[in-house]
């Protein structure tokens, strides 16, 4: 085997990191990227992702290291200026904050949806370079999932791994338990690897959303005491969505209170009012920045007064109702709740065989 | 050298593999991150039927620890893993499996002690085994995991002492990275060797007693034969190391160190940060700095004459603890090397310090100087960086001898009033009046309580919680509070309705909340009941009824049961309320009691020697209802009005009389593997098939408040299981007999129910 040339930087390792949202298996591609070094790029690798409670929907980041072989990979932390920057879902980007650490050696891969305006894209410069592939629409089309695209793109863009040790790899994961999903996969293997392209960054800044101030030892009420009560109030979910969501169509709505009672996300806001006459609790509005679009109020609305809709089709959300109870709009601060990834075996597994999460 | 195979692994993976070469014979164990991968491997091997390990999923940390107690006394060849209050929870198990010399092995997977509640690593919990008469390997890297685990049974055996393996979670736990096994286990099995017995217990013909009762004199010879163990451990484990180094090609000290030759200045940490070190030691080598660092194999025996003599040449050593010994001026590493470094005729007085610095040469002991640092608590990322300010830390003349690395002060946040997104709950925002309970000829009754009109009473948590998209937990703490319209004090027990509404800074409660670890929630809200009730007597704060409710998920309603089972029989006026997912959902979904029979779970995996869970699930509002507790009710959020009208007449019961329980059914789609949007369907057809009766006990008498016969709708439970991908499986015949043997199992409890109903005497 021809002994690869790691285009390494400063910390002497080639560092990757992932950015993705709870259920895009991020976590698995990591792990292939880590076996790939090891089994078939001769390299010494290690990976690891953001650890935690894992849930759907939340922000996960992958880390991978690459290095020699005879070199020992002794750092634990997190990647924190990557050569090459994964971006797996485009609303990761609302928060400038994914590209932290970013410089001159950093290349860049977003999964963009079909049709989307490339100039939109916040790529903040420098950078050295940042490419985009359709993942969603590849794995749509070839019956694979996002990460499988994504891999293929990073082989394409790293420069080192050829697609058939990429190809190798996802058959050493997937194969032996799957066999009837690894020929989609490898479809949308080599489709990423092909259909990533390179665009021109624009001069932005990225821009990071506004933090909450940090509380400190001199600053945080003692015991971990929290008494700003309710203050998830001022995050942003709209990033755990995965494409769809209800569609309120308000001439229909009986008022019944279906969707109230099934609603995880306090999302309907009932307030009283009048239907047909009589003075009752009317629902005014849906609050799209707490809805995960789970679903279920389109599952129980017994009148279709809530119906499935494709996100990008309805920029213009009606009946889209901030929570009644504010006192004051939030600036809307945290793109998603707190979310990592600690148990791997039943969710991979799980996932792998089609799991809708 | 032994021939071996290159794995791609964590440090649980690893710990699994060893377990799995050694052929232990049994497990007991409980889930708590991030240890619970290795039963979740083990289970895999055992489902595949590569390993006949008997794995018991204990209700409790406690409780694992006494099946491993037991198995060791019956001669078994025993394996534990746990991590930080789990550890804790356990703890008084383990002196009494030291004082009674019973060996097996442990991997403690160091994680930070609660609370506040953290999932993340640092050194919290180990320390707390210092005393407890086991011998503690510490591994800092994967490698080490492997290798640790095989030479700690040879030396718990050896030495009849149980053994720790402890190592870092996540940083070491759950980075995978290149590392070597066995490739034969008769390797393994012939470094080990065959387990001896000097007094087998179940050799009937020769009756032994275990576990007398001591005082003194005794006692403290039965201690000093322990501290004789401890010092034999000490002798061998050089040998030990030597003859697997010979075996592995991997060869250890109980100290580890690198460049500390000539180092001036050194770093000692434990753990993964060990090697983080090292790169900065080469990075400040480079600049002609005079670096070292060192790490300790062992805890315990502790290696004071290794220490000293790898600090023999250096001026000034930085030992970074991962904990604190609150008010000791060090974490436990720091205070023993210290003693340690005393013990070898150093330690201040010296002033001296400077001078052998400048000289650059070789100090003395009695002249090192010795400060440390409490880094990296909560699993605080160690980065290189970090690494060189220690050293620097070391060298500089100026600085403290003890501090904090790495706190903030903080910003100032805005005024409090500024600051708050919603007006607090007051009752009269909350007494809608659309849910009415009034007593009549001694019936409790409930009028109202429509979704429509319900709607009007503000929800109590606030939007922006980190549940999964269709999760059942906020969908029935909802309708629960929906239906209870004076204020209501809220406790959590540990699980994912916790850890999603109260990510720090961040809190989804309204109203005032707290949480406590599962063993204890139910406890913990007796007292603050009780306290509220005599201040509202002495009136210290205004009178007005409060409810005041414990919400717990079925994990929480094993390992708590007892504390639960003790609130309702002591009839404290509150609610117990149990989201029943059937599953550890939050640790990533391990059986829980109240997982269906044959699921599948991380701990219950389906393979060619395994079927899902091997055992029903657990009937607790029954267990409930023996305390003889006022009110006992199951709910689902597929007949809302029914659950609305159950926690309103709980909330009465908990307001005039005693102790109410509630149970609901709540799904979770990540585990139940289900679409979000259907998860209302799939809870009406465990009605359906009776898996989850609807019924109540109110004051002994049993009602069944939906007959799926009487409607129409019964289904068979087989129905029900497939429209779960944890279950589906059963729809294979090969399975038919599992199928059959929760169908007659839900039949029989039906019909229990039917009867009690039916009989009021029952």
């Amino acid at each position: 085997m021809e002994k690869i040339k790691l285009p390494v930087t400063g910390s002497g390792y080639y560092e990757i990191r992932l950015e993705s949202i709870g259920g895009l298996g991020a976590n698995l591609c990591g792990k292939m990227l880590g076996e790939l070094g090891v089994k078939y790029l001769d390299l010494n690798s290690a990976s690891f992702s953001s650890y935690g409670s894992e849930k759907t929907g939340t922000p996960v980041k992958g880390f991978i290291r690459y290095c020699d072989k005879e070199k020992e990979i002794r750092v634990h932390s997190p990647v924190t200026e990557p050569n090459l920057l994964v971006i797996f879902h485009q609303a990761l980007l609302k928060d400038g904050g994914v590209w932290a650490g970013c410089n001159e050696n950093t290349e860049a891969i977003i999964a963009i949806e079909e049709g989307q305006e490339t100039d939109a894209l916040n790529v903040p410069d420098p950078i050295k370079a940042c490419h985009v592939v359709k993942a969603q629409k590849i794995a749509m089309e070839t019956h694979s999932r996002i990460n499988v695209v994504m891999l293929g793109a990073m082989a394409r863009v790293m420069g080192f791994a050829a697609l058939e040790d990429v190809n190798q790899i996802c058959a050493d994961a997937l194969g032996k338990k799957y066999p009837d999903a690894l020929k989609g996969n490898l479809e949308g293997i080599k489709r990423g690897y092909e259909e990533v392209k390179r665009i021109e960054g624009k001069d932005s800044q990225a821009v990071s959303l506004k933090q909450a101030p940090k509380w400190g030892y001199e600053t945080a009420p003692i015991g971990g005491i929290n008494p700003q009560f309710g203050n998830t109030v001022a995050t942003d979910l709209s990033p755990s969505r995965q494409g769809y969501i209800p569609l309120f169509i308000k001439e229909r709505c009986i008022n019944c209170g279906m969707c109230d009672s099934t609603c995880p996300d306090m999302v309907f806001q009932f307030a009283p009012g009048l239907y047909k006459g009589k003075e009752m609790m009317v629902n005014q509005g849906l609050d799209y920045y707490h809805c995960k679009g789970c679903l279920r109020c389109v599952e129980v609305c017994p009148v279709n007064a809530l119906v499935r809709g494709v996100e990008s089709e309805h920029p213009g959300k009606g009946y889209f109702l901030p929570n009644k109870d504010l006192l004051h709009m939030p600036d809307y601060i945290k793109a998603g709740p707190d979310g990592y990834v600690t148990s791997e075996s039943y969710l991979t597994e799980k996932r792998m065989e089609g799991g809708e999460v | 050298m032994e021939k071996q195979i290159r794995e791609y692994a964590s440090g649980n993976e690893m710990a699994a593999i060893a377990i799995r070469q050694i052929g232990y014979d049994l497990m007991g164990y409980y889930p708590i991150t991030p240890s619970t991968q290795i039963a979740e491997n083990l289970d895999i091997m055992r489902a595949n039927g590569e390993s006949d390990l008997i794995m018991i999923a204990a209700e409790g940390e406690h409780s694992a620890a006494g099946i491993c107690y037991g198995a060791a006394v019956g001669g078994g060849r025993v394996i534990n893993a746990t991590s930080a209050n789990g550890l804790l929870y356990a703890i008084e198990q383990f002196p009494v499996q030291s004082g009674t010399r019973y060996p097996m092995v442990m991997n403690v997977v160091c994680r930070t002690v609660s609370g506040p509640l953290s999932i993340k690593g640092d050194h919290s919990d180990i320390m707390f085994m210092l005393n407890a008469g086991w011998p503690i390997l510490y591994a800092h890297s994967v490698q080490e995991v492997y290798d640790f685990n095989i030479i700690a049974l040879k030396l718990a055996e050896a030495v009849r002492l149980p053994v720790v393996v402890a190592y870092d979670g996540f940083f070491t736990s759950h980075q995978k990275k290149r590392c070597y096994r066995f490739e034969k286990d008769e390797v393994v099995w012939d470094f080990i060797g065959p387990k001896k017995e000097d007094y087998p217990f179940l050799d009937l013909e020769h009756p032994i007693t275990v576990g007398s009762y001591m005082n003194e004199p005794d006692l403290i010879n039965n201690r000093y034969q322990l501290h004789l163990a401890m010092k034999k451990a000490d002798d061998l484990l050089p040998d030990l190391f030597k003859e697997y180094g010979e075996l592995s090609g991997r060869t250890y000290g109980k100290v580890e160190g690198y460049k500390w030759e000539d180092a001036q200045s050194l770093l000692l940490l434990l753990g993964s940060s060990y090697d983080t070190a090292l790169e900065a030691v080469d990075k400040l080598r480079a600049q002609g700095k005079k670096a070292g660092a060192l790490t300790l194999h062992t805890l315990r025996p502790f290696p004071d004459k290794e220490i000293a003599s790898f600090c023999k040449n250096a001026v000034n050593l930085l030992v970074a603890d991962r904990q604190d010994s609150y008010g000791a001026k060090g974490g436990n590493l720091s205070l023993e090397v210290r003693a340690a470094i005393q013990r070898a005729g150093g330690i201040p007085g010296c002033t001296c310090a400077g001078e052998s610095a400048s000289d650059g040469g070789a100090a003395d002991i009695r002249n090192i100087r010795i400060k440390s640092l409490i880094y990296g608590l909560g699993g605080k990322d160690f980065f290189v960086e970090d690494a060189i300010k220690m050293l620097a830390w070391a060298e500089n003349q100026e600085s403290p001898d003890f501090a904090y690395y790495g706190v903030t002060k903080g910003e100032n946040p805005k005024e409090d009033s500024d600051d708050l997104f919603f007006a607090p709950l007051s009752a009269e925002k909350t007494r809608t009046g659309a849910t009415r309970v009034e007593e009549k000829d001694g019936e409790v009754q409930v009028s109202g309580g429509s979704l429509n009109a319900t709607a009007a009473v503000p929800k109590r948590l606030a939007p922006g919680h980190g549940a999964c998209p269709g999760c059942g937990i906020p969908v029935n703490v909802n309708l629960l509070l929906r239906a209870i319209e004076d204020p209501v004090v809220l406790l959590f027990q540990t699980g994912c309705g916790m850890i999603v509404t109260t990510s720090y800074p961040h809190t989804s409660f309204k109203v005032p909340f707290v949480h406590n670890l599962f063993q204890n929630g139910a406890a913990t809200l007796s007292g603050i009941a009780e306290i509220c009730y005599r201040k509202q007597k002495k009136g210290e704060i205004p009178a007005g009824d409060i409810i005041f409710i414990m919400v717990s998920g079925d994990g929480g309603m094993d390992i708590g049961m007892g504390s639960a089972l003790g609130t309702a029989l002591r009839g404290h006026r509150l609610i117990l309320f149990e989201y029943d997912n059937g599953g550890y959902m939050n640790t990533g979904y391990q059986l829980s009691y109240s997982t269906p029979k044959g699921a599948r779970s991380a701990t219950s995996h389906v393979g060619r020697a395994q079927y899902g869970k091997g055992f029903f699930h657990k009937d607790m509002p029954q267990i409930m209802a023996a305390t003889g507790i006022p009110y006992v009710a199951t709910a689902a959020e597929s007949n809302p009005i029914d659950f609305i009208k159950k926690a309103a007449k709980a909330a009465y019961y908990a307001k005039t009389t005693g102790t109410a329980y509630v149970k609901a059914l709540s799904a979770c789609p990540l585990n139940w593997n289900d679409k979000p949007a259907t998860e209302r369907r799939v809870i009406e057809k465990a009605v359906d098939c009776c898996y989850f009766p609807l019924y109540e006990v109110e004051k002994g008498k049993t009602t069944l408040n939906y007959d799926p016969e009487k409607a129409g709708k019964k289904a068979p439970v087989l129905d029900w299981l497939s429209m779960m991908g944890r279950t589906k499986h059963l729809q294979n015949e090969i399975y038919a007999d599992v199928v059959k043997d929760l169908q007659e199992e839900v039949d029989r409890r039906f019909a229990r129910l039917k009867a009690k109903a039916e009989n009021p005497v029952l």
